[in-house]
């Protein structure tokens, strides 16, 4: 794949970033904001964003068809999951949802560019405005493309410089669509750095933080102690942990043709992105005392992960990978084995993919939370109810992103206030986990309002 | 009654195996004899073994479809800590030997009696032997003279169900002589240690008395010995023919040294060549165990070694894709078809990566230790609050 040399990212694998270089790109960046960005209007800027996000929907789009083409080898997702990952992450991207983002987050949509006060505000004598910061280092994890794209989203909307630190492996995507961006407008390319090193390099990472004014951090509680410890106040840091998510499916909607509907729903949740984000299940647990069991759930749901392998195959994985899935199917299948003549072991069922590790599906009757290896391994449990659910994900608690909710209309708001009050940062349809809204509050917070800096204008 | 007696008729034959397999008159047709005492045993254990039983039917497999000893269903190792897989009842069972690992884990159980126990040991010690060359040529139930052998292991009888202080007892008592020790010791929270006193001293007895020794135990413990020789500012230059054997890995163990620098330390510290370092590879669910040597001093990628297992148990190895044997130099699951697993199961499908090589493999790792990609965790982390 042949880009133009815009980025470090685009740097040949052999060459040697140094810290020079990035103190380098950061002051250039930020020049290049300040001239060409940083009083650009909003409206503008939504446009823009809108019609690259359009672009990327179209079949015929250049960058959509160098990911489709060279990402398979590149990010290990086959093109099916791709794709499906643009549309639904870019079908977000419209000028309505940036607009209503920088309303829910700012209270106003012109506070970027003015004072502005809301009603509350204005009958108090009161306004605001918000200040962006001038440059946003990105330091992002793993492989799940979207939430980097996400963050350098909320990046362009502030009209900050950003510095996007991948990964090691992990720049194909944020790299095209940092290109898509440039080719769009390359003055605002030009307010753009990427580079891909491995987490940790404190050399690197030491000039980034001096320059940076904002640090946003993806990974693991190590990881991000290490760097709040290291920004010691400098920067302002917003901070995304580790988190899990799981579905529940709730008495009184797994009846007639709509059962179907409801595990095909599950099915795209542990699709999406083979799995591997934060916000994709380790568990669907299905309340007992409907006409589908829990078992028959598990069953339908591994007949649907099969007929998505068709068009959506599972990514290749190595062999480390694929030894991990054999050896925690074997296990089940003991497991299923045992169950099915002897009352001492919960019953347990397996259903797995012939010939390879695509996809796994064990059912069973332990309601014990458990960590899925994932990679499309999924859990079925069943429960008798939400508390009995909340004690059996205790381990979990206060780690939980996003539960797939599927309930019957008149009790689902019961269901999201009790799932917020154990600690749920997001409810949302089951089927929909990885397809989260432009505006959701991250981790339970703001999206926009935690990167600016506010002032309070007292009339 | 009737299985009772062709269990032991199958240990006769078994034994038969193994004499000729260690000594200079070899089968010409082991292959076939091989074979037909796979197949026989397999018959056996799915007969008596009811927990292996379901686990063949769940897989719609029986004696009657079985024609390849390749074909013999595997149970997976962590079946053993499910299951009692084991086709001794409940009353026969005088021993059982437990798999090591964290805490918190169950650990996997091999039961044994007295006979499969004595079994046990006639694998270990035949094997052994003829991987070191130490039967006497004209008879190779005969033992070489003895010589020293320190084991960092607890003493047998304070850890009676490890498979591993129980396989170093019986070289002991083959090959031990008068003066071999062991300087493990048990914590009363069964943690293994090491009397670092006792190992100096008994390493210095020999040094000054220039018999060489054989030096045995876990990976782990001679990281710990190692450390202390170096905080000690000690190091010894053992005698010329000594041997040092490293087994096992560091399951549950907070601090992991690649095996390539532990040979160095080995050599830096006690001043043994690469080509004097054999590695185990063994484990409580089976009953015969693997070695890999360096071919020459120089041969100090220890990543390169092969390790055999003796004729009465061979690999494959498997592709945890597809299920199917992998070619050769690639990767996969290593599963083991242990003839010496006579009242358990004889196929055994590990959780350790392996490269096949001839009928041998390249250790490569353990399933289990490879990490979730993605933000998606922390398995460790999260395990560690499981």
């Amino acid at each position: 794949m042949i880009l133009p040399n815009y980025f470090m990212a685009d740097l040949p694998p052999d060459a040697e970033l140094n810290p020079t270089m990035i103190r380098e790109a950061c002051e250039t960046i930020r020049r290049n904001r300040e001239h060409y960005l940083a009083r650009r209007s909003t409206q503008a800027i939504i446009k823009l964003l809108a019609d690259v996000g359009e672009s990327w929907r179209q079949p015929e789009y250049r960058f959509r068809k160098l990911t489709l083409e060279h990402g398979p080898a590149a990010t290990g997702f086959s093109s099916g999951t791709l794709a499906k990952g643009l549309d639904t992450f870019f079908k977000q991207l419209t000028a309505e949802n940036m607009e209503k983002l920088l309303e829910q987050d700012l209270g106003d949509g012109r506070r970027l560019e003015q004072m502005a006060a809301t009603p509350a505000e204005d009958k108090t004598g009161r306004a605001a405005i918000a200040t962006p910061p001038e440059l946003i280092a990105h330091i992002t994890a793993g492989t799940l493309p979207c939430a980097t794209l996400q963050s350098m989203v909320l990046g362009v909307l502030l009209r900050s410089a950003q510095f996007v630190k991948c990964a090691s492996g992990a720049s194909f995507l944020p790299r095209l669509f940092a290109h898509s961006l440039y080719d769009a407008d390359s003055k605002l390319g030009a307010c753009l750095e990427l580079a891909e090193w491995r987490g940790g390099n404190e050399r690197f990472e030491s000039v980034l933080f001096e320059q940076a004014d904002c640090v946003t951090a993806t990974g693991s509680d190590e990881t991000l102690a290490a760097i709040r410890q290291r920004l010691a106040g400098r920067a302002r840091l917003v901070a995304y942990g580790h988190r899990v998510s799981f579905g529940y499916v709730a008495k009184g909607v797994l009846s007639g043709l709509h059962a179907r509907k409801i595990v095909a729903r599950a099915a795209a949740d542990v699709a999406a992105w083979d799995q591997l984000g934060c916000l994709s299940p380790h568990v669907i647990y299905v309340e007992e005392g409907t006409e589908m069991s829990a078992e028959q759930f598990a069953e339908g749901l591994a007949g649907e992960l099969a007929e998505r392998e068709l068009t959506e195959p599972r990514g290749k994985v190595p062999v480390e990978i694929a030894a991990t899935i054999a050896s925690r199917r074997s296990f089940y299948e003991v497991r299923a084995a045992h169950s099915a003549r002897s009352t001492d072991t919960p019953r347990t069922r397996l259903w797995s993919s012939p010939g390879s590790t695509a996809w796994t599906v064990v059912f069973e009757g332990d309601p014990l939370f458990q960590l899925s290896c994932l990679h499309r391994f999924i859990y079925v449990k069943s429960v008798n109810n939400l508390s009995e659910t909340f004690h059996h994900a205790d381990v979990i608690r206060g780690k939980v992103s996003t539960v797939g909710l599927s309930a019957p209309e008149e009790k689902a708001q019961e269901f999201a206030t009790q799932l917020a009050r154990w600690g749920v940062t997001r409810v949302c349809p089951l089927g929909q986990m990885q397809n989260p809204p432009l505006a959701w509050r991250h981790d339970g917070r703001p999206a926009l309002a935690n990167l600016v800096r506010w002032t309070d204008w007292e009339i | 009654m009737q299985l009772t007696s062709s269990i032991s008729q199958f240990e006769t034959r078994l034994r038969e195996f193994f004499h000729s397999s260690v000594s200079n008159t070899r089968y010409s047709d082991w292959e076939t004899r091989f074979q037909k005492l796979a197949l026989d045993l397999f018959q056996l254990q799915f007969a008596s073994n009811e927990a292996y039983r379901d686990l063949c039917s769940a897989r719609g497999v029986n004696p009657a479809l079985v024609t390849d000893w390749k074909q013999i269903p595997a149970a997976p190792a962590s079946a053993f800590k499910e299951l009692e897989l084991s086709c001794l009842p409940a009353v026969e069972r005088t021993r059982v030997f437990y798999s090591s690992g964290t805490t918190r884990e169950r650990p996997s159980r091999h039961f044994h009696n007295d006979r499969s126990l004595a079994l046990y040991e006639n694998s270990a010690a035949s094997w052994f032997g003829k991987t070191f060359g130490l039967f006497n040529a004209a008879n190779a139930e005969v033992p070489t003279s003895p010589f020293t052998m320190i084991f960092l292991t607890p003493q047998p009888g304070a850890v009676p169900n490890s498979s591993l202080a129980h396989m170093f007892a019986t070289l002991n008592q083959k090959w031990g002589g008068g003066r071999s020790h062991f300087i493990g010791e048990v914590s009363p929270r069964g943690v293994w240690t090491i009397d670092f006193k006792a190992a100096t001293k008994a390493l210095e007895a020999e040094c000054a008395a220039g018999r060489p020794l054989f030096l045995i135990g876990t990976a782990f413990s001679f990281v710990h010995l190692l450390d202390f020789f170096a905080e000690s500012d000690l190091r010894f230059q053992l005698p010329a023919g000594s041997r040092v054997m490293e087994t096992g890995g560091y399951k549950g163990q907070s601090r992991v040294v690649p095996r390539s620098e532990l040979h160095l330390l080995i050599g830096e510290r006690l001043g043994v060549p690469p080509s004097q370092i054999v590695c185990e590879y063994g484990m409580c669910e089976l009953s015969s165990q693997a070695y890999a040597m360096a071919l020459t001093d120089a041969d100090t990628r220890s990543s390169g070694r092969i390790f055999d297992f003796p004729p009465w148990a061979k690999t494959m190895i498997i592709s945890p894709e597809t299920g199917t044997e992998v070619s050769e130099g690639e990767t996969g699951l290593i599963r083991v078809f242990d003839l010496a697993n006579v009242c358990s199961v004889m196929a055994v499908q590990t959780e350790d990566l392996g490269i096949r090589h001839g009928d041998g493999f390249e250790l490569v790792g353990r399933a289990e230790n490879s990490e979730a990609r993605g933000c998606s965790l922390m398995a460790s982390s999260l395990r560690e609050a499981l």
